[in-house]
């Protein structure tokens, strides 16, 4: 195998003193330390770097750059790696994809023998007929899906991200940015510098000795005036108000970090990308574009090949050729399209150029093609901040039109000059920068900082009077008098194009998603404007009356990974957890909570709970303290009862609606002294019904005196249940606990085990004598265990969400989600009572006047709505518990009725009891219904008179 | 039913024999829809050219016979949401008239290559819902023996199950909210929403009805009505203004997603609407590997792999209600954290592209079709997140209430006067991020 690689070259960017050995395609490939994957495999004189998407033709390097539609290769267990990019390290195994049996030898390169049939949108066409084949097709086409292989098996790497707040940041670490962010900085602004490349300098990089110099210069320049930079990053999206997305590729722990600036001002320098040139044989490898020559010579010290042709419009071509002649390449012919010089075709092989035809038809030899057709204007960011760049004809390129005050826009993307003048634009533009996020800076602070006030007036945004950049005029070279890719990752040709805007997807937009062109990789950074333009010709009409789609987030792709960081998906557990696993609890998810299910048997637990006492934790439940002197009003805005007259120490029971009158939550509130009350909602409810308030306070009732503060996890909540339940609490608080002093629907502030602060209410979700403590988190645990051991001699015993779940069915309490859905008006849940419609206000009272208008909850007057009743139930087998969802139909048919939405055995009726929506004509108490297993057996059940099934008078709560 | 199988939807019938043909030659195709300048008059606008408006002046032309019908889009043809979509379809939902509508929907998507003779690359390769909670399996079970009774494959699906089904997921117990279970859908799958908008479209103007793309509704023309200009209750449509000129119409239906209210309001008929973003995004792709449609309603996302190996991803509306339809970053961090609790090991999958739509939100999450308080207007409109799926089935359903001035069963419950009557239909448990 020849080596290509040349001797040291002034500029190279390898260190040859550390070799770095790898696999490429299976055989053993040695590259520097400083390579690119790919410049490491062109060294070894690889001219194939992948077969191409649909007609698996041989592909060598375009632009050896991130964007290089044809160098993604497979690293190890990554996918879809941008060889002209990332950077070689020792011992990786490389491969190519989307290949069989191999890169040399690839059957589906058949493809290209019916290639003919392949038009665009051949797969709408045909596999209609017999339509049972489809699946068979679809299953060969989607062998043919491009790109790597995913190992799913694989452990998630490590990703990060880190949060900054810079005045400026600079996107682009070229000759403008770098001046750019240098000015920002020595005028006083925090910069954070972003480069795309592995190197800051941009096109100088590759260019010539003065080049590198001017680029050293301004680096030098740059860190010393104290700019951040990053290298081998991308803003990848600009997002409201200068929120940006940062992707830091090379980190030294994480694989990808994101990195979210909220900048002041954003610069876009991102500089030009080169565009290839439409002809036949484009894709042939050794066609490459001048800056990949540039690249692979002067930075990695690469013969790119050995007889070459250069197709030249500019100034950049032109030093190719020089470059290209110290390499020792020879110069078969430099076309000068500025002087009418243009190539049509190569010819060869498949795996390689042999010669060129130029425009006048003659023909020349050369493994080697260089086209220098002009450049892309990567506006992405641009039109992510709502600009629509214009497009001109005379410098064959897309220009910026008007972005929002703080984006500023310099460098290549900005407009034409010299080198000094885009230094020196980049130079006022930093300026500009720094003085507008001085404006910005006022206008954030005097909006959000109150312990700092603002009080000299906000400085004017400052007027941009840089001097602008000129246009050099370019010739428009899009397409050759011959057809050819236009995009290389999608395999989509000029004469695709042509043919599918003939067949009326003639817009830009229906021609991408017709033909797929730029939906690749690339996502259109190379061959967008090819795409317009062949569209234009095709229409007859311009590039600027075409237009062009939009360019969406992300810039350059980024990892799941470092979007994902390292991801945060709290748990919480109570204060008492550490008890529950070292007691056997099992775990139950209940939303962002785990908690006890049960301690072994949740049947003895009810049992124990009935006739002794038992203790459950329940500090999920959503807490909120209220105060101040207009809560009362809060409460009977919520709630659909009345609240004005809620005494100090007394608690009472509510149910929230939404304004559609749908039940939304329910809990307890009590007042624990004049201006403060606790409010207690469900488990899951306890976020929502925190902004429910909010959102009210802060829309409708700014004006109202009241301060809610969420304590959900402030206390942790044991509920003392069960008829000895009084003896035990007394004997660890002084607080009279008899009913004289200490009445059911009542709640006293007192010290619990020495735990002052604590708050006891009387309330009955299992049906027994209980008390429900808040206790000051912090001392959760003692107050248990010291529950626990006062109550060993009355038979305590803790109990989990089964035995609570089992006891509220008995006691017929429904749950907001499970036993309601998201239809439930608060009537038909049986709480008509609770509904208060002579009250001024409510939420939801307007559609609850209404429903209740029509009849609804009134299960005698089955003449108004239809809408379903919750009631109680019980199997006439109580051995049949029927599993929840279970349907409720019409005896022999399969006509759905309704559903049971709880059921249970009830250890203390030894009876199979549950909860169902059913229509209000089978409410009524005795109704029998058939219960539809999931099974498909079939069983019976009658409608009970009451909710409760279990002590309906509430006699054992009030003991 | 008419039957339309044995027409011929374009003027070239798409088969392997013409393409070979066509290949032989090196003939162009002809135009796959044409342009026209604008009659003075139509029997029927429909303004919107999504599947929906397009669904709906097809089988106005094919089942009915009225072809002299103009179908009006202010951009490109498929531009909103029928190309904004994530393109899932299924039928497995939790009210007898939500199954019911969405059953005869994937009926019409199964034979809908031979119908419209393209092909529309309809993938039946399942859908799973997956179950993180107790709560949440206890909601699979009830659609389960919903969808049962009412003849809908769909079942509950143990964590060694899903993972047959779909390897790359991790059902261990390692992650914060563990796989418990799926509802599992096996008629649900995907399906190449850009070729049912074309193929609609082909039909449509192959059977004379009028595409005008860029032309745009700057107003409802109405008379006798008691708001301004003889707009609202009472009144009639008499045509529609638009940015080519006036047309005249008796009929205009309003069949638009994102400006659902705005265009309804033109007629002075205001729509119990609010409008959302929805986002979405797609990776570089990947050789094949995951083969069913995987949704979770606690980790708001829903992701599937398409033919090309791109995965493509969705969540739940935006929580703000905005028209603007720009992509957030937010919503691709908490989009990648979620996909990678599912699936850890593609970590190093790149995010290609992300982009949004509007989902005009009903408050009892369904559409608002048929007939409206002013003559003449009849919208197909609040289809909030799932108005793809519903496309075949609410233009033959719209069709058939245009022809026949009368409001088929199947839509009868989604009529707008349902809010004043209490009558809401319960699919908000079922669509909140039911894809």
């Amino acid at each position: 195998m020849t080596m290509r690689r040349l001797p040291q070259q002034p500029g190279e960017v390898i260190d040859r003193s550390q070799p770095l050995k790898f696999t490429w395609n299976g055989k053993p490939a040695v590259g520097y330390q400083g390579d690119t994957i790919a410049s490491a495999i062109a060294a070894g004189d690889n001219r194939i770097m992948s077969r191409s998407m649909k007609y698996h033709r041989p592909r060598g390097l375009l632009t050896a750059d991130f964007w290089d539609p044809n160098a993604f290769v497979q690293v190890d267990d990554e996918p879809n790696v941008r060889s002209g990019h990332r950077l070689l390290t020792n011992g990786i195994d490389v491969g190519p994809q989307n290949v069989w049996p191999s890169l040399d030898y690839d059957v589906k390169a058949a493809n290209q023998l019916v290639g003919r049939f392949l038009s665009p949108g051949f797969y709408y066409k045909t596999f209609i007929h017999p339509q049972k084949l489809w699946p068979a097709y679809e299953k060969v086409l989607a062998q043919f899906a491009p790109g790597g292989t995913v190992d799913y098996e694989s452990e998630m790497a490590y990703f990060d991200k880190r949060y900054t707040h810079p005045d400026v940041v600079v996107a682009g670490g070229g000759p403008a940015g770098l001046a750019a962010a240098t000015a920002a900085a020595e005028a006083g602004a925090s910069v954070l510098l972003v480069e795309h490349e592995h190197h800051l300098g941009g096109h100088l990089r590759y260019g010539t000795e003065d080049d590198r110099a001017l680029a050293n210069g301004l680096e030098l320049a740059a860190r010393s005036a104290g700019v951040e930079i990053l290298l081998d990053s991308t803003v990848t999206g600009r997002y409201e108000d200068n929120w940006l997305g940062i992707v830091q590729r090379s980190h030294p722990l994480a694989s990808e970090r994101l990195v979210k600036a909220r900048a002041k001002t954003l610069i876009v320098a991102a500089g030009l990308i080169e565009r290839p040139y439409v002809f036949e044989g484009n894709d042939r490898p050794g066609v490459m574009l001048a800056s990949a020559a540039r690249r692979l010579i002067n930075m990695y010290s690469v013969k790119p090949g050995d007889r070459a042709v250069v197709l030249t419009a500019n100034e950049s071509g032109d030093q190719t050729v020089a470059d290209l002649e110290r390499a020792g390449v020879k110069i078969a012919e430099v076309v000068d399209a500025r002087a009418g010089g243009n190539v049509t075709a190569t010819a060869g092989s498949q795996k390689a150029v042999e010669s060129v035809t130029l425009g006048d038809g003659s023909t020349r030899d050369a493994d080697l093609l260089i086209t220098a057709v002009g450049w892309t204007a990567p506006t992405s960011l641009l039109n992510m901040s709502g600009d629509r760049p214009v497009y001109d004809p005379a410098g064959a390129r897309f220009f910026p039109d008007r972005t929002p005050d703080n984006v500023l826009v310099t460098g290549g993307i900005a407009g034409d000059g010299t080198l000094d003048q885009i230094v020196e634009h980049g130079r006022e533009t930093g300026a500009l920068a720094a003085s507008r996020a001085l404006a910005v800076a006022h206008r954030l602070q005097a909006l959000t900082a109150r312990a700092m006030p603002v009080s000299d007036p906000e400085p004017a945004m400052a007027p941009d009077a840089r001097t602008p950049l000129g246009r050099d005029p370019h010739p428009e070279l899009y397409r050759s008098t011959t057809h050819g890719i236009v995009d290389y990752s999608e395999d989509v040709g000029s004469k695709d194009l042509v043919s599918a805007t003939k067949e009326g997807y003639d817009s830009v937009e229906l021609l991408k998603r017709y033909t797929t062109a730029t939906m690749g990789p690339a996502q259109g950074k190379l061959e967008t404007v090819n795409t317009v333009a062949v569209l234009a010709e095709a229409r007859g009409e311009t590039i600027a009356e075409v237009g062009t789609t939009i360019w969406r987030p992300p810039y350059a792709p980024l990892t799941l990974g470092a979007l994902a960081g390292r991801i945060f998906e709290p748990e919480r557990v109570s204060s008492v957890h550490s008890w529950h696993v070292a007691n056997g609890a099992k775990p139950i998810l209940a939303g962002q909570w785990i908690r006890p299910e049960h301690y072994g048997n949740p049947q003895a637990e009810v049992t124990n709970v009935r006739e002794n006492v038992g203790i459950i934790d329940i500090s999920p439940l959503g807490k909120l303290d209220l105060q101040g002197a207009d809560v009362p009003k809060l409460l009977n805005l919520l709630y659909t009862n009345k609240w004005s007259k809620l005494g100090v120490g007394s608690v009472r029971y509510g149910i929230m609606c939404a304004e559609d009158g749908v039940v939304m939550d329910d809990g307890v509130t009590g007042r624990i002294s004049e201006n403060r009350w606790l409010m207690t909602t469900t488990s899951s409810g306890a976020g929502s019904v925190w902004e429910w308030a909010e959102n009210w306070l802060q829309t409708a009732h700014p004006d109202w005196d009241v301060h809610i503060t969420p304590v959900t996890t402030s206390y942790t909540s044991i509920n003392v249940a069960g008829p000895k339940s009084r003896e035990l609490l007394s004997r660890l608080t002084d607080v009279p606990l008899d009913n004289d002093s200490f009445d059911y629907m009542q709640v006293r502030p007192g010290t619990v085990a020495g735990v002052e602060d604590c708050i006891m209410w009387r309330i009955g979700f299992t049906g027994e004598l209980s008390f429900e403590l808040h206790v000051p988190a912090g001392y959760g645990l003692h107050v248990w265990e010291a529950l626990m051991d006062e109550g060993a001699d009355l038979g305590i015993k803790p109990f989990g969400l089964e035995a609570q779940r089992i006891m509220r069915l008995e006691k017929g309490h429904f749950i907001v989600g499970q036993d309601t859905d998201g239809l439930t008006k608060a009537p038909t849940t049986g709480l008509q009572p609770l509904i208060k419609l002579d009250k001024d206000d409510f939420a939801g009272k307007p559609e609850l006047a209404w429903a209740m208008g029509q009849g609804v909850g009134d299960a005698a007057d089955a003449a108004g709505m239809d809408l379903p009743v919750l009631v109680s139930v019980q199997m006439t087998d109580s051995s049949i518990v029927p599993p929840e969802a279970s349907q409720i139909v019409r005896p022999n048919t399969n006509e759905i009725l309704g559903r049971i939405t709880s059921s249970r055995y009830s250890p203390t009726l030894k009876a199979s009891i549950g909860l169902a929506q059913v229509p209000p004509s089978h409410a009524s108490s005795g109704t029998q219904l058939t219960v539809l297993l999931t099974n498909g057996d079939r069983t019976t059940a009658t409608v009970q008179q009451h909710h409760a099934h279990f002590d309906p008078d509430g006699l054992r709560l009030r003991s | 039913m008419v039957s339309f199988r044995k027409s011929n939807p374009g003027p070239v019938r798409y088969s392997a024999a013409t393409l070979a043909r066509k290949g032989l030659s090196g003939d162009d195709w002809p135009r796959v829809w044409r342009d026209h300048d604008l009659r003075k008059t139509y029997d029927v606008i429909i303004i919107g050219g999504g599947v929906h408006g397009l669904a709906t002046a097809y089988y106005l032309a094919t089942n009915h016979d009225i072809t002299n019908v103009a179908v009006l889009d202010k951009g490109y043809l498929g531009g909103g949401g029928s190309g904004r979509n994530t393109a899932i379809v299924r039928s497995n939902y939790l009210t007898p008239e939500g199954v019911a509508f969405y059953d005869r929907s994937l009926t019409l998507y199964n034979s809908m290559a031979a119908d419209l003779n393209i092909n529309v690359m309809f993938s039946e390769r399942g859908h799973m819902t997956l179950a993180h909670t107790d709560s949440a399996l206890r909601t699979m079970h009830w659609r389960a023996e919903v969808n049962k009774l009412q003849g809908i494959d769909s079942s509950v699906i143990d964590p060694q199950e899903v993972k047959k089904i779909c390897p790359s997921l991790d059902i261990t117990s390692h992650p914060r909210y563990p796989i418990l279970g799926a509802l599992h859908h096996p008629p649900g799958g995907i399906i190449r929403h850009d070729a049912v908008v074309w193929g609609y479209a082909r039909g449509a103007d192959h059977a004379g009805v009028h595409l005008h793309q860029k032309t745009e509704v700057l107003d409802i023309l109405c008379e006798g009505g008691g708001l301004a200009d003889g707009k609202g209750a009472g009144g009639k449509v008499t045509g529609v203004r638009t940015n080519r000129g006036d047309i005249s119409a008796p009929i205009v239906v309003n069949c638009t997603a994102g400006w659902g209210s705005l265009i309804s309001n033109m007629a002075g008929v205001k729509l119990p609407i609010v409008t959302h973003p929805l986002e979405a995004a797609v990776t570089e792709p990947v050789k094949v590997f995951l083969p069913a449609v995987v949704v979770s309603g606690s980790l708001h996302v829903y992701v599937s792999q398409t033919d090309r190996g791109e995965l493509v991803f969705g969540a739940s509306v935006d929580p703000l209600a905005t028209y603007s339809m720009r992509g957030s970053l937010s919503f691709t961090e908490e989009l990648a954290g979620h996909i990678l609790e599912l699936m850890p090991g593609i970590s190093k999958m790149r995010l290609l592209r992300q982009w949004a739509g509007l989902c005009d939100m009903t408050p009892d999450y369904s559409p608002i079709m048929g007939f409206t308080p002013v003559e003449g207007h009849l919208t197909d409109v609040g289809w909030g997140t799932y108005g793809f799926k519903a496309g075949p089935v609410s233009g033959e359903q719209m069709a058939e209430c245009i022809a026949t001035q009368q409001t088929p069963k199947l839509i009868a419950p989604f009529k707008l006067s349902r809010f004043e009557t209490g009558e809401l239909v319960g699919e908000k448990g079922a669509a909140a991020v039911g894809h």
